[in-house]
């Protein structure tokens, strides 16, 4: 089968790669990088288990093909924080038992850092939204919701703190 | 216990972190040297005549490794819970039960050449009618799913007290309806998978997402003919079970493919063969009947429940009796008569999920209560409280009865969180409802009837540095057990959760626990654990005495360190003590056992209120949840956090179930298998507001008090969201789910103003 060659950076890292033309890029993420945070739920866009960010946007990798990303950027759930460090939702998470099975976990990660990235006080009704594209059979969203409304309002309170140090 | 330093605290689940961060490996993404990649071929029809498997094709394309069909099996060819009658692979000549039966398997190099191969495979069928209604397949004459089945029944169970025909002669008002449920699926994100690969020295290991590892290891010997000794089942962390794991899966197709192509091997379903693969909820048919005086106490009950059990028996005897049983409720009615009949299909599996029967119960129970309370124009929580258990009762049904009857407390509990009931805008086509349940949810607290074994086994070893394991053999499916045992052990012996190390699941290593069900290992490991630490504890305290001088009934645990009652400083660090020990030869490995009863009465129970404000806009049809109150009996939270996680993600389980769920089936096929069609909730389809409280009234023989509720929050949520609907309308909805369609149905159709 003829491959294609292409580079793409994921979690700040280049990989040159010759891959199928059908490859999905959570195929690529998966089995060719063994990158397997990224979860394959319905492989059909529909749960959002595999959620990543392609150039810092949430997408379902299993809906885009791997040369669909050829010279892009990738973040995965391994990359959002550094080596044995957790990302402030990682935290957040872990607090307010937002994981149960943790199936959905890497997906809904990466749907709320986008969201505190572009919205970073958002409402619970756009917490809500944000997150409608994460399926999650267990928690019932409630304590998902307080972890992320949680670190929105820490990171707000910290953005006036420091604002208050501004002489 | 108020000087408990872990135990009632929201700490940190152990597996949280590798969770996050993604590290967690779950069966599919296991990597093993020289793996190669399974496919089943599934039966193209719920019931066909196999006449023909022609593999040449398939087998002739490079990179195949192995296909295999039912003459390639070792062994009986027949595995299964309950009644051991599931054909791994349905043989030439035989006849297929419904589409999740397997033909042919194909190993192969990679996933993409497995399932090309799998679609080269070549089977000619004689397609027959498949058999789709449980009334029709109960007529004398009506073609047998087995043919050992007579009217296709697969279990019965009844249950009786007192005298229920004099008990209707002598009422006032007789309330009767018959409910029809849907299939809920349990939409679990990890579909099934697993490896498997053969050791040099001949052991087959198979690692794989599952509810009841010593259940996989059974069916597998039963199947292949492959001796006991050399099974070693490992469950990998579930990505979600609910029930739908708690059956053999695919672990023994797996194991066939491992043993015979002679390669290790991955497998795992996509979501369309998963879908209609696994057992789930059982559609039912509840035909409810209530005599009552006019002062609204309850005389007799009358119920029958007519289950479609699909092609295979699996937990359907279970389900099916505790789907009878649960129709009592938390009421006192002297007179009884239930009757449940689990009936065989080409339909799609049912087995076990998350209540276990006692959801469907609860809908017919706790709807016709309501109806009963508009036939005596009676306000319904009034009439409920008229019936309710007292304190002192134990229920009718077979249960241990040992759970103190909270249910007026609860009462208490959820009129004080519901609050002034909401009014509707003035000149709006917007009605506002309400509504009140109750139930009266069991665990699994007894003799537990697995493949003719009982008991909840723990190991706990001490090591020298003063580190602990537990070994547990109940499976971790996120509802926290792993945290829970690890809880109890460093609650015994004053140590952090960061010295607990929790081993689960594991058929080699783990003392025998059966299956992760029923709500029953916070209980049954629970105790196991404190029996096994409790031993250790005065291994221990033993040597601390004599290092110490003291005697050892003054020395406590207490900061990592064993020293004397109130007085910390005069004491010895745990790990100097368990050094002493390791070194001296002291045992420092124990097994507790929690055994259970002995006696046929398998579940405990507990109480649980659900409350409901609604609204429904009658010209539209639409629907939003203003106000969910769930409110449960815990006995006493391990950890609050997690507890409350179960209370929540039960509730939205429930409310997914009575407005949006069912696999709606077709001539024994799926007409909803994606999740594009089959429609969870996501987060925006969450109540406006959901109040949940823990009440705790101390269940006696429960660890710490626990009680099992993992379950709980699912029973009575549905019919709670039921009533208030026909609260807000003034008439019932009766077709199930009930959605903006079937809400708009019933205005047209009732008038409703």
């Amino acid at each position: 089968m003829m491959r294609k060659d292409m580079t793409l950076t994921v979690n700040g890292s280049r990989h040159a790669l010759a891959v199928e033309p059908h490859l999905s890029l959570l195929d690529l993420l998966r089995e060719k990088l063994d990158l397997t945070g990224t979860k394959k739920g319905c492989n059909a866009g529909d749960c959002g288990a595999c959620t990543v960010l392609l150039n810092g946007a949430p997408v379902n990798s299993c809906l885009i093909l791997a040369v669909q990303a050829d010279g892009q950027d990738i973040t995965t759930i391994e990359g959002v924080a550094g080596e044995g460090e957790l990302h402030p939702l990682q935290e957040a998470f872990i607090d307010h038992g937002a994981v149960q099975c943790g199936y959905c976990t890497p997906g809904v990660v990466l749907s709320a850092i986008a969201l505190l990235r572009d919205t970073p006080q958002p409402t619970r009704s756009q917490i809500q939204e944000a997150l409608s594209g994460n399926l999650c059979r267990c928690t019932g969203y409630f304590q998902i919701i307080d972890a992320i409304d949680a670190v929105a309002r820490r990171q707000s309170e910290d953005s006036s703190r420091n604002l208050e140090k501004i002489p | 216990m108020s000087d408990l330093s872990i135990i009632g605290k929201g700490v940190h689940r152990v597996d949280a972190r590798g969770k996050v961060t993604g590290h967690t490996r779950y069966a599919s993404d296991m990597r093993l040297p020289g793996m190669h990649y399974g496919k089943i071929v599934f039966s193209s029809h719920p019931r066909a005549r196999l006449l023909e498997i022609d593999c040449r094709a398939a087998e002739s394309m490079p990179g195949v490794k192995k296909v295999i069909t039912a003459r390639d099996l070792p062994g009986s060819n027949r595995y299964g819970y309950g009644v051991a009658h599931r054909p791994v692979l349905v043989a030439v000549g035989e006849e297929t039960r419904y589409v999740g039966d397997a033909v042919a398997m194909i190993v192969a190099e990679s996933e993409e050449l497995a399932s090309l191969a799998a679609s080269a495979v070549v089977v000619r069928y004689e397609v027959l009618a498949p058999l789709t209604s449980p009334r029709e397949a109960m007529q004398a004459g009506a073609y047998r799913v087995h043919q050992e089945a007579e009217g296709n029944r697969c279990c019965q169970r009844e249950f009786a007290c007192g005298d229920v025909d004099a008990g209707f002669r002598n009422v006032d008002v007789v309330v009767e309806q018959t409910y029809v449920t849907p299939r809920q699926e349990q939409a679990f994100l990890e579909t099934e998978a697993g490896v498997a690969y053969e050791d040099d020295a001949g052991v087959l290991h198979v690692m794989s997402c599952l509810q009841d590892p010593y259940g996989v290891a059974e069916d597998i010997h039963l199947a292949l003919a492959i001796p006991k000794s050399l099974i070693h089942v490992k469950g990998t962390p579930v990505g979600g079970g609910f029930g739908g794991k708690l059956n053999t899966t695919i672990q023994v197709h797996l194991a066939a493919m491992a043993c015979l192509a002679k390669v290790p091997v991955m497998l795992e379903l996509d979501r369309e063969e998963s879908f209609d693969f696994h057992a789930k909820r059982h559609p039912v048919e509840i035909r409810l009947r209530l005599g009552a005086g006019r002062d609204g106490t309850i005389h007799a009950l009358d119920g029958e429940v007519i289950a479609d059990v699909g092609p295979y028996s699996g937990r359907s005897a279970e389900v099916v009796g505790l789907a009878m049983s649960a129709l009592l409720g938390p009421y006192r009615i002297a007179n009884v008569r239930t009757r449940a009949d689990g009936i065989y299909t080409n339909n799609l599996d049912s087995g076990a999920f998350r209540g276990f029967g006692a959801p469907q119960a609860a809908i017919a129970r706790e709807c016709l209560l309501d109806k009963l309370a508009r036939t005596l124009e009676m306000d319904p929580l009034q009439l409920r409280q008229k019936n309710f258990l007292r304190p002192g009762d134990r229920p009718a049904s077979p249960m241990l009865g040992e759970s103190p009857v909270s249910i007026e407390l609860l009462t208490q509990r959820v009129l004080a969180l519901l609050g002034p009931k909401p009014a509707a805008p003035e000149n709006s086509t917007k009605r506002i409802g309400r509504s009140i349940c109750f139930d009266m949810p069991v665990f699994d607290v007894g003799e537990i009837p697995v493949l003719g074994k009982a008991g909840v086994g723990a190991a706990v070893q001490v090591h020298s540095d003063g580190g602990v394991t537990v070994y547990a053999g109940g499976t971790e499916l996120g509802q926290g057990i792993a945290t829970v045992v690890a809880q109890v052990a460093a609650e015994q012996f004053g140590l952090p959760m960061e010295q607990i190390r929790v081993e689960m699941s594991d058929s080699w290593i783990c003392p025998r626990a059966g299956r992760t069900s029923a709500s029953r290992l916070t209980f049954g490991l629970g105790n196991a654990v404190l029996e096994a630490t409790a031993r250790l504890r005065e291994t221990l305290l033993a040597q601390a005495a004599k290092l110490l001088e003291v005697a050892a009934e003054h020395l406590t645990f207490e900061d990592s360190r064993i020293c004397l009652v109130g007085q910390p400083q005069k004491g010895l660090a745990f790990a100097e003590v368990a050094e002493v020990c390791s070194d001296r030869g002291g045992n420092l490995r124990e097994e507790g056992w929690f055994r259970g009863t002995g006696d046929r009465y398998m579940y405990g129970h507990t109480f649980m209120a659900a409350a409901a404000d609604v609204e429904v806009d009658i010209a539209t049809g639409e629907m939003q949840i203003l106000k969910l109150v769930n409110v449960l009996d815990m006995g006493k939270m391990l950890n609050p956090v997690m507890a409350y996680g179960q209370l929540y993600g039960g509730a939205i389980q429930a409310m997914g179930y009575g407005l949006m769920e069912n696999m709606v089936t077709v001539d024994g096929r799926s007409k909803t298998p994606s999740f594009a069609q089959y429609m969870i909730p996501t987060a925006m389809d969450l109540p406006l507001q959901f109040v949940a409280e823990a009440v705790e009234t101390p269940y006696p023989t429960g660890p710490f008090g626990a009680k099992g509720i993992g379950e709980a929050a699912l029973n009575c949520t549905t019919p709670t969201l039921f009533n208030a609907i026909a609260d807000a309308l003034g008439v019932e909805v009766t077709e199930m789910p009930v959605g903006q369609e079937q809400i708009l149905a019933a205005i047209h159709k009732q008038d409703v103003q």
